[in-house]
């Protein structure tokens, strides 16, 4: 994994991330377990943010993505 | 006394194969050579069609194994539909994968070869040669919660059998070639008799993690049993179908025996073995120690890939029952 994508604190690094849109967006288990909106940008991040070991190719693809195609 | 003769009465006769052959033309042949595999799939065949073709028999379909992700789904409801399954008795992961593709997911054609730490990082999941995205099981799950949530308001903390909620969720779908779907329409009971271990446990956890602990969806494992008891005494007579093997077709076998009844007809196709003592894999002979199929039933076990024999054996079925044949549902 790149060390950026290590570095920041993302939806994409954090242990209660899933896939949901491939790479660009992430259901978050956590937040839905708590009644609010699931589905956010990789980019995101919350007050529940865990760190977890970046094994998955997500974030890197989004982060790849995102340098490609700066808005 | 049996003389040497009577072991020498039927010759194996050689397949003879055309280009245009149906499938029950093939299977057939298999009967005619009578032997190994060939011949327990041709007699897989007969049984089924007797069990169908008998009006008085309630058909149960025991379903275990990865048998809905690697393509069987479609053929399922269909059978449901036909009411050539008066009965369906399920792992949960076959119903989960069943809702899957109801809710817009998809499996896909893989590989075994596939180095599965990179699925992993790709966020991908292996059943042997299929793939599943996770965002298709997160779809399902988050669907699923909603739905748990809406079904629990309605029932108010009264406790559903797993037959019950099968038909709450077939009730909310659209998807014809859905199985949960086809049983809602066609009054066919579902059973998951090991629904927990699946992700219905997941969607369950996170469901109650939402709710308060008072309104959460309750699901009684032990109301099933006389849901099922109840099928098995008003039926005459009582056939079974099993892929696989595990708690499905055990939970079908021991319906039988608990109303004193025993099976009549049995099916069971499956890849595994008698030895290590494990039900999926037991001899129906077996089975009849126990008071579960009847001595004198019509019965065979055909070992092999279920996702290739069963096919077989219902698409030769079908051709010999015709497009007009018309069964009404059992018990």
């Amino acid at each position: 994994m790149p060390k950026k994508a290590e570095e920041k604190r993302m939806c994409g690094n954090c242990r209660y991330h899933n896939a949901y849109e491939y790479p660009d967006k992430v259901f978050c288990f956590a937040r839905f377990s708590n009644r609010e909106k699931p589905v956010v940008s990789i980019f995101d991040s919350c007050n529940e943010w865990e760190s977890k070991l970046q094994e998955c190719y997500c974030l890197e693809e989004a982060l790849a993505k995102r340098d490609k195609n700066p808005k | 006394m049996v003389e040497r003769q009577d072991f020498l009465n039927i010759p194996v006769v050689h397949m003879k194969l055309n280009s245009n052959m149906t499938v029950d033309q093939l299977i057939q042949q298999f009967k005619k050579s009578g032997s190994f595999g060939a011949g327990r799939l041709a007699s897989a065949c007969d049984v089924f069609e007797d069990m169908v073709r008998d009006k008085n028999c309630t058909v149960f379909l025991a379903l275990a194994g990865a048998m809905v992700p690697a393509g069987l789904r479609t053929t399922i409801a269909d059978l449901i539909r036909k009411r050539l399954i008066d009965a369906l008795v399920s792992t949960g992961a076959n119903m989960v994968h069943d809702l899957i593709e109801a809710l817009g997911g998809r499996h896909y054609q893989g590989s075994w070869l596939v180095d599965d730490y990179l699925l992993y990082k790709y966020h991908i999941y292996r059943i042997y040669d299929v793939f599943v995205p996770e965002e298709d099981f997160v779809k399902t799950d988050q669907a699923l919660i909603d739905m748990f949530e809406e079904i629990a308001s309605k029932k108010e903390g009264k406790p559903l059998s797993t037959n019950e909620l099968m038909s709450e969720i077939g009730k909310r779908l659209k998807d014809p070639n859905s199985i949960v779907r086809s049983a809602y329409e066609s009054r066919v009971p579902i059973f998951l008799p090991a629904m927990r271990d699946s992700e219905f446990a997941y969607i369950h956890r996170v469901h109650q993690k939402r709710s308060i602990k008072e309104s959460s969806l309750l699901v009684d494992a032990f109301k099933e049993v006389p849901e099922l008891l109840d099928i098995t005494s008003r039926s005459e007579r009582l056939g079974m179908v099993v892929l696989g093997g595990g708690v499905p077709r055990n939970s079908v076998q021991h319906a039988a025996l608990m109303t004193g009844k025993g099976l009549d007809y049995a099916v069971i196709l499956t890849t595994d073995r008698p030895e290590p003592g494990g039900l999926s894999g037991s001899t129906i002979e077996e089975t009849i120690s126990w008071g579960k199929v009847k001595q004198k039933a019509n019965k065979v076990m055909a070992i092999g890939d279920a996702l290739i024999s069963f096919p077989l054996m219902t698409a030769a079925v079908l051709e010999r029952l015709g497009p007009g044949f018309h069964r009404k549902g059992n018990p």
